[in-house]
């Protein structure tokens, strides 16, 4: 009889808690917070608490399967990989490198990611490398390093419940990060400010002390709107703005324009009410800023985080305790995907590929020579696999047939590919059209580190065996590497592979296993004595002097038309988690959110006449999807909101692939839709 | 070994006989609730964190075949444990109880008016602590503004379940917050009901171990709620849980011949 408590990580949102895992004689038995837990102090949300219970559910993918006549068989791992080495060898050879894209994975552990992008660059010789956070957060890397020279949370987790003003926007905080929220509350219970912008009403938003609807699409206005303000009040960090910063006259010129009427007539934002919360948060001695996919998913996404950016610059409201600004990461290991290299222009560590001297370290340690153009994105891919021009796709744990925009579209591109190969744990819409399948260990099977959304490695720990045959995702990417002839896949452990990464990654020079076991490290950490850092850019940016980007308000991609007359915006909800893989698996989560459905405002419902539980179907320019309406206060006249979680009506069969032009983010936030009754 | 280590493993396995022994150890730079066989190195035993010990055992426990456990047990886990005894979920000849009496700070934390157990093995029993002060706050206040204070506290809440998840007396297999019939709201947060029916449902059982408001994300005084309550069943019917020979006052025994239901 044997009974472990093993100490995890949470394998759902960015915030990184450390939980237990209960196993009795093999069996996962329950879910226990960790007390001494500095992030989660020993709380967890509903998903945490049900984090076990998919783990060893009867759907888990337990054997290597190849199509044959148009059905998955299984097969031995030696036929599957040698089947996906042939293919993908073959393809090289008559199309080039380049038609050849692997997709990583946040949900995929440091370790894992980091052989991925080393798989396509060093072994099939591309830089098509790319994963979900292309979705998520791809324009805060490219605003933030425009801004900064840092794409990350410039604070800590715990920070935000000392923080004197926490401004939150584009992040229904509770439902996505739900301890970071708890965080919040406590700075709220304390007296501390909290000010929310947002198109829906939120479950922060209804405690917040000040709330704002802005029209989706309309942020860079009230953001400048806001500056103008601080500066023409002379509210501005003048010392800060002098020593820190460049660019200050640019930024003030094209804010000029920004008057609170103006403002008003194009965010729906009541100008007093705007002039409020822009004077509490330049007044407030500690504030912070906290956003999400409400920033980041629009056509203009990397000019909105600059924007913020720019914000918080003017204030002086950055690189001190309980100051900053922080993007709140939305996967367990999005921000190590990201760190360790899962992007087609960057190598682990933000190190560009475009770069001599950079190529030149990775080509010296890895022994290859490596490409220097970099790579399609994740969106890009898609394209040039519905062009034709793509012709290989290996998908390490995503589901990008629910969670892509346009899906109808992605559809037709996966159906075009010669080989698609996807490693998953459970049997995904994207499955339903491989080529080779490959059962993968989840979470609670491997060891190996996530780096949670304040930079902060999390260890995870092997609690029980994967079922069936699958493996660990290293152990995959190993044993094709090694099948393709490559010398730089001899691992043995995940351990040996962070040690790797951490060999030509500066960032993480300072982590090893070991290290991380006992200690809360947070990157950067160049040095095996370096304690890590908590607070980025706090005595100067890391990419010296902070530059103010001058951006406009320009409308959506896609604006509203007689026909298409509401705005539709997507996102998740507390109790399922992004395409439903593991929390559609989970009896309790699936029993507080069973059924999709769109948020509709009272009076639309009205106008419509559409009553609240009605099926309704919803439409745009590509697509419809039918399911129930919810009639409600919390989304604002003019739009609705569909969470994207329900492959039975998938959102994303909607939204628009409008991506930003700098970072590729497709804009899920905004599209034209029309509601009707089904 | 650590010397509490050896002591509670002497205790566990030589003076009590036990099979097995459910305590708390330093794992990984944070402590661990951690389940022992005789013979195993206990390792850094520390018992400064307040693990619900009980819970953790009643999820262990359909497991276990055979054996004897001993669990490091506080006032309160014991008057848990007597609960579950009352109601047959545990063989009390199979859970061996090592008394710890709780830190000064703890019964502070917990504003505990009972923190000393049957008999203390570990730590030196500690002074009660007579009241609550948010409880005499709250019920100095006019109805109105109590009211509000609490609608306030129940907006914070995101659904999480810690209440029932880690309470150790929360013993239905079904449990009524699930049922959409009494919690009707979909989202959140949940609505008062939810809060109000877990509070009925626990009048008769809760033994104030607090964990509950630890393990609150939104800091709800839960426990202030509890005290609340328990003090009007102890006034009331003269009734207070947490002990296996007592019969609640709530449960009704009807009539025979009654069609009522």
């Amino acid at each position: 009889m044997s009974v472990e408590h093993v100490l995890t990580t949470c394998p759902y949102c960015g915030t990184g808690c450390y939980f237990f895992l209960q196993v009795v004689d093999g069996r996962l038995v329950g879910v226990v917070p960790c007390k001494t837990d500095e992030i989660s102090l020993g709380r967890l949300c509903i998903k945490g608490y049900n984090a076990h219970a998919f783990v060893q559910h009867p759907d888990r993918l337990k054997h290597p399967m190849i199509r044959i006549d148009g059905e998955l068989k299984p097969v031995s791992w030696d036929d599957a990989l040698g089947r996906f080495a042939e293919e993908l060898r073959r393809i090289r050879e008559k199309h080039g490198p380049d038609s050849i894209a692997i997709l990583a994975s946040a949900k995929c552990t440091n370790e894992d990611n980091y052989l991925f992008q080393k798989l396509a660059r060093a072994v099939v010789g591309t830089n098509n490398v790319d994963h979900c956070a292309r979705l998520c957060h791809a324009s805060t890397v490219t605003g933030l390093l425009y801004s900064f020279g840092s794409g990350a949370m410039t604070n800590t987790v715990p920070e935000f419940e000392k923080a004197d003003c926490i401004l939150v926007t584009g992040s229904n905080t509770l439902e996505a990060h739900p301890l970071i929220g708890s965080r919040i509350l406590r700075a709220l219970d304390r007296g501390a400010k909290v000010i929310v912008i947002d198109p829906r009403d939120t479950p922060l938003s209804r405690l917040a002390t000040i709330k704002l609807n802005q029209i989706s699409g309309t942020d860079i206005a009230w953001i400048n709107g806001m500056i103008k303000l601080i500066i023409d009040e002379g509210l501005y960090d003048e010392d800060f703005v002098n020593a820190r910063t460049e660019a200050f006259e640019e930024l003030k010129e094209a804010v000029k324009g920004y008057n609170l009427a103006k403002v008003e007539s194009i965010t729906g934002i009541p100008g007093q009410m705007l002039a409020e919360a822009a004077r509490v948060y330049a007044k407030s001695k500690k504030a912070m800023v906290a956003y999400a996919m409400g920033v980041t998913q629009h056509s203009n996404g990397t000019d909105l985080v600059k924007a913020l950016a720019n914000l918080s610059m003017v204030t002086g409201h950055i690189g001190k305790e309980s100051t900053g600004l922080n993007p709140l990461r939305g996967q367990c290991n999005v921000q190590g995907a990201c760190d360790a290299g899962g992007l087609p222009n960057l190598f682990p560590g933000y190190q560009r590929v475009d770069d001599k001297s950079a190529r030149a370290k990775f080509e010296a340690a890895w022994g290859v020579r490596l490409p220097e153009k970099p790579g399609l994105t994740l969106t890009c891919a898609i394209e040039e696999a519905a062009a034709g021009k793509l012709k290989a796709m290996v998908v390490f744990g995503e589901n990008v047939m629910l969670s892509d925009p346009d899906l109808n579209h992605v559809e037709e591109a996966l159906k075009k590919l010669e080989l698609l190969v996807v490693a998953d744990i459970f049997p995904t819409e994207t499955i339903k059209f491989a080529h080779i399948v490959l059962p993968a260990a989840c979470y609670a099977e491997k060891d190996g580190t996530f780096t949670s959304t304040d930079r902060a490695i999390r260890v995870l720990r092997k609690a029980v065996d994967p079922p069936g045959e699958a493996l660990p995702d290293w152990q995959i990417a190993c044993d094709i590497g090694r099948r393709l002839g490559s010398k730089g896949f001899e691992f043995s452990s995940s351990a040996q592979i962070m040690d790797e990464m951490a060999s030509v990654t500066p960032i993480y020079a300072g982590i090893d296993h070991a290290r991380a076991d006992n200690t809360v490290l947070r990157w950067p950490c160049p040095a095996k004595d370096h304690p890590g850092t908590r607070i980025l850019h706090t005595q100067k940016f890391t990419k010296g002097l902070g530059t103010f980007a001058p951006v406009h308000h320009s409308p959506p991609a896609e604006e509203t038309s007689e026909d298409y007359p509401l705005i539709l915006t997507t996102g998740r909800n507390l109790f399922q988690y992004h395409t439903g893989t593991m929390t559609r698996r989970s009896p309790k989560l699936e029993r507080e959110a069973p059924e999709p459905y769109a948020e509709v405002n009272r009076a639309d419902a009205k106008r419509l006449g559409v009553s609240d539980g009605e099926r309704v179907m919803v439409s745009s320019r590509r697509g419809s999807i039918a399911l129930k309406a919810r009639v409600t206060e919390r989304i604002i006249q003019g739009s609705i909101f569909i969470p994207f979680h329900y492959a039975e009506a998938a959102a994303n069969r909607l939204t628009n692939a409008a991506l930003d032009p700098d970072s590729k983010i497709p804009e899920f936030k905004v599209c034209a839709v029309r509601l009707e009754k089904a | 070994m650590s010397d509490l280590g050896k002591k509670l493993a002497s205790i566990a396995f030589d003076e009590l006989g036990a099979d097995y022994l459910l305590a708390m150890r330093e794992e990984h730079g944070n402590v661990a609730p951690v389940m022992l066989a005789r013979g195993q190195d206990p390792g850094e035993i520390r018992l400064d964190v307040p693990y619900q010990l009980v819970n953790i055992l009643s999820n262990i426990y359909p497991w276990l075949k055979d054996g004897k456990v001993a669990v490091v047990t506080r006032r309160c886990d014991e008057k848990a444990l007597e609960e579950f005894f009352k109601r047959e979920l545990f063989d009390p000849r199979r859970i061996l109880k090592i008394g710890l009496a709780c830190s000064k700070e703890q019964v502070a934390k917990c504003r505990c008016s009972d923190p000393v157990p049957a008999k203390t093995h570990i730590g030196e029993p500690q002074k009660a602590m007579e009241k609550d002060e948010l409880s005499e706050k709250l019920m100095a206040m006019p109805p109105e503004e109590r009211l509000r204070f609490w609608a306030y506290q129940f907006k914070k809440c995101n659904k999480c379940f810690a209440c029932t998840l880690t309470c150790p007396v929360c013993f239905c297999d079904e449990c009524i917050l699930e049922e959409k019939t009494f919690v009707p709201e979909p989202g959140i947060p949940p609505g008062m009901s939810f809060h109000l029916i877990r509070a009925y449902h626990l009048a008769d059982k809760c033994i104030e171990c607090g964990e509950c408001e630890r393990s609150c994300p939104a800091e709800i005084p839960l426990l202030t709620l509890r005290k609340l309550l328990a003090k009007d069943v102890k006034e009331i019917f003269g009734f207070a849980p947490g002990d296996r020979k007592t019969v609640s006052p709530l449960l009704t025994v009807l009539e025979e011949g009654c069609n009522e239901c």
